[in-house]
């Protein structure tokens, strides 16, 4: 369903600031994942099929709103939704029963969307990982929902290089990973699995097999310098009077087939490209790419299962914080130092933010099993439904009974 | 002998009896409290935001006074708001054009409208017939140097506040330092300090500034105390890193040299947030603390401002909950409490030591301080905060 097969007499119907967010949304059909499309397939479809009247009565406290106001032709071109349209809403005052108004829409609509999904899901698996250099006992980590989960015993394997290739496969080296058994399974598909890490380590265990997407800061180190480069020239030369151009500017700044094997499928090199220029951090900080990449693989394509390996981000020099798109090795000569407790402090956020977004979503609510790890930790927090077997059994547990339970519970 | 009616007898006792029983701040609900009030005899103020947005969690809710301790410590000298709530439009120039208003702003996020209704800056300047040295705004982000006056006929630049940006003067000579690729880049003080003078001999509308002309010798006097601050920061005894401790030392030369009554000092580094990092921020909002203490500090070691001024701070917005659909707290624009309800300690000159539950807004802030000022607003939402106007 491209936006321009959208019923025009549904579309009328409908308040524009919501329609309009959706047909932008929409336009780049070819650029959304299949669960993106899927979701305004049952959206439309949803809206569709409903009597007109329950659509109008759905809308009607959204419409008067707009009125309020001054949403009109002018102000909201209908299927454009820009920076322009964002401060519009903003700097409304009425803005705050506005964003009440699409939340109260949802609220409806949602629970309707959610019950289609539950009947066709599936059990999922999130793996989110802590580098080896992380300062910190298992007893100081993950401190921001300590009673969700269930603290597992590991038995650790004697090579300490062994830990994540027996956690992910099994095996020391050779064996396809969790991550890659999923995606050539009967449930996977090109944008099932997922590794997005702040190195490159995690990528590269397995046998490369089964198509797994892969996002790594470190990997993708070409296309940031280039990127930070080209944005610094834009603002440089002054060719863009402000943010809204900017940003128009930005969407044309594409991964090189030679900056990375993403720049082959169209919707995962579109992907990287608004990861980096969309996410503040995310051209900087190692960790802040790894956790923007995550919460918008989990908004956009919902993967079944998602590796998640944060890292140790440098600390910041001097004057760096001023300069947003310029590389800091290249400003100042001080050799990079590891920011181990800051990067602690970082992640001990991140481990509850990205663990919150994907319970938003019913795809995950009630079926994932969460593994909160670290390279090299005696101790694990696992957060997952009561029929998850490392709940119930006794540990400590050597990493390759983990990774039969994993297999277990995602039946590949 | 004063003769009395028994009725005006009776007014006076009473007055003079609720004078001791009545708390100062209720008393100050009384209508003439709340009428235009002439302030206090060179009476000072200054405005301090925590800008870029903090959330109460990490500053005075009770696993974030860690970060604060300077502030911590000045609470108990001053008058502690728990509720200031931002009303309005939760990005950076509407907040604190809201703030020097009075009125909720709604104009362009990004700066390149100035605020819709009249500043606090204006109104000092033109009703107390002030120069214009009298009222300076030291910010950051180059969007606020539209924020010294607004776009009211009656008033407008020539009323308005000198705007300086100490961190688009520092951007200016770091990207200047980095592209000429000198050895030791930015580490070279020298360097950097250098280019820094360098930019200021350019002129400051490079970089975004309001400095009115003010007659050739007074036009290098204030040359002259900028760069002080630019030297003192850049051979501080800490390496300097940031805008935030040079907007510091521009504001201390400016409070040394020339002594304004009216002043907006906007900190800015804990914006860091959006980049992602938890501990940056974090150890963002300590810095700020610890430079709002040495403001502090410098009132009462400066004799034009010792007993005679009073400073509020306040943070300009918070920022997003960690439960927030958005990214927790990298943004600001979700609108959910976590975002609106922040604090406000008000400290110096005739502030009573306490602190209250009543709600006072952003936009009370300009009310207050033209109260202080002794000057009238013009037509505001905000009111004065009556803790403060006794």
């Amino acid at each position: 369903m491209a936006a321009k097969t959208i019923d025009k007499a549904l579309l009328d119907r409908l308040p524009v600031s919501f329609s309009s967010y959706c047909l932008d949304q929409m336009k780049d059909w070819d650029l959304l994942f299949p669960a993106e499309q899927n979701y305004f397939e049952r959206l439309f479809g949803l809206l569709g099929r409903s009597p007109g009247e329950a659509v109008d009565r759905l809308f009607a406290p959204l419409r008067e709103i707009e009125r309020q106001m001054g949403v009109n032709e002018k102000t909201f071109p209908r299927g454009q939704f820009t920076l322009e349209q964002v401060d519009f809403l903003n700097r409304s005052p009425q803005y705050t029963e506005w964003r009440g108004g699409i939340t109260k829409v949802f609220s409806q609509l949602d629970p309707l969307l959610d019950a289609e999904v539950a009947r066709h899901n599936h059990a999922r698996l999130v793996i989110a990982l802590a580098p080896s250099q992380l300062p910190a006992d298992p007893d100081r980590m993950w401190t921001r929902f300590p009673d969700r989960g269930k603290r597992v015993a590991l038995d650790l394997p004697d090579r300490a290089e062994s830990f994540l290739p027996l956690l992910l496969t099994g095996q020391e080296h050779g064996a396809p990973s969790i991550a890659e058994l999923f995606a050539a399974g009967k449930k996977g598909g090109p944008y099932a699995s997922w590794i997005v890490e702040a190195g490159a380590g995690l990528s590269k265990i397995g046998t490369g097999a089964a198509p797994v997407v892969k996002y790594s800061y470190q990997a993708l180190d070409g296309y940031r310098q280039r990127l930070m480069k080209e944005v610094q020239s834009v603002v440089d030369s002054q060719e863009v009077p402000g943010p809204r151009q900017l940003s128009a500017r930005l969407k044309q700044m594409k991964i090189l087939a030679s900056e990375g094997d993403l720049a082959r499928d169209p919707i995962l090199a579109e992907f990287a490209r608004a990861i980096l220029l969309s996410g503040n951090g995310t051209l900087l900080i190692n960790n802040t790419f790894v956790e923007w990449a995550t919460v918008q693989a989990v908004r956009r394509a919902r993967p079944s299962v998602t590796v998640v390996g944060f890292g140790i981000r440098n600390k910041i020099k001097p004057f760096s914080s001023l300069l947003i798109f310029a590389d800091q090795n290249a400003s100042n000569p001080i050799p990079s130092q590891m920011d181990t407790l800051g990067s602690y402090v970082d992640l001990e956020v991140f481990w509850q933010y990205i663990w919150q977004e994907f319970e938003k979503y019913p795809e995950y609510r009630n079926n994932t099993a969460y593994l909160f790890a670290g390279d090299g930790m005696e101790q694990m927090l696992v957060i997952a439904p009561q029929d998850f077997p490392l709940l119930t059994a006794e540990g400590p547990f050597k990493l390759p009974a983990v990774f039969e339970n994993l297999k277990e519970w995602l039946a590949v | 002998m004063i003769s009395l009616s028994k009725r005006r007898f009776v007014q006076l006792a009473g007055l003079s009896i609720a004078n001791r029983i009545v708390p100062r701040w209720l008393r100050a609900q009384e209508p003439r409290a709340q009428e235009h009030s002439a302030g206090r005899s060179g009476n000072k103020v200054i405005v301090v935001t925590f800008g870029g947005g903090v959330r109460y969690s990490e500053t005075f809710a009770p696993d974030g006074l860690r970060n604060i301790p300077r502030l911590v410590a000045l609470r108990p000298e001053g008058h502690f708001f728990k509720s200031c709530t931002n009303s309005g439009v939760l990005s950076h120039f509407n907040s604190t054009a809201s703030i020097v208003t009075g009125n909720w702003q709604r104009v362009d996020d990004f700066g390149f409208q100035p605020p819709a209704s009249s500043t606090i800056f204006e109104c000092y300047r033109k009703q107390a017939g002030a120069g214009p040295l009298d009222a300076w705004a030291v910010a950051t982000n180059k969007s606020f140097s539209s924020m010294g006056s607004s776009s009211d006929r009656a008033l407008g630049p020539n009323f308005g506040a000198n705007v300086v940006l100490p961190k688009q003067l520092l951007l200016e000579a770091v990207q200047d330092v980095v592209k000429k690729g000198t050895a030791g880049g930015v580490a070279n003080r020298d360097d950097v300090l250098a280019r820094l003078e360098g930019v200021l001999a350019e002129g400051y509308e490079g970089v975004g500034w309001t400095i009115f002309k003010a007659g050739r010798k007074l036009d290098q006097q204030v040359r002259d105390t900028l760069v002080r601050g630019l030297v003192e920061y850049i051979n501080g005894p800490e390496a300097p890193t940031s805008g935030d401790e040079l907007t510091f030392f521009i504001t201390r030369e400016i409070m040394r040299e020339f002594a304004p009554r009216l002043m907006l000092v906007n900190f800015w580094d804990m914006d860091v947030a959006h980049w992602g990092s938890y501990s940056l921020y974090l150890n963002a909002i300590t810095k700020t603390d610890r430079l709002v203490g040495m403001l502090w500090d410098e009132i009462r070691a400066n004799s034009a401002y010792a007993g005679k001024t009073t400073m509020l701070v306040l943070p300009e917005l918070g920022r997003d909950g960690d439960q927030n659909t958005a990214n927790g707290f990298l943004n600001h624009r979700s609108g959910d409490p976590s975002c609106r309800n922040t604090w406000l300690l008000a400290m110096g000159a005739g502030v009573p030591k306490g602190e209250t539950d009543r709600a006072v807004y952003h936009v009370d802030v300009a009310a207050t301080a033209a109260g202080l000022l002794g000057v009238k607003p013009g037509e505001i939402t905000g009111v004065p905060m009556r803790e403060l106007l006794l």
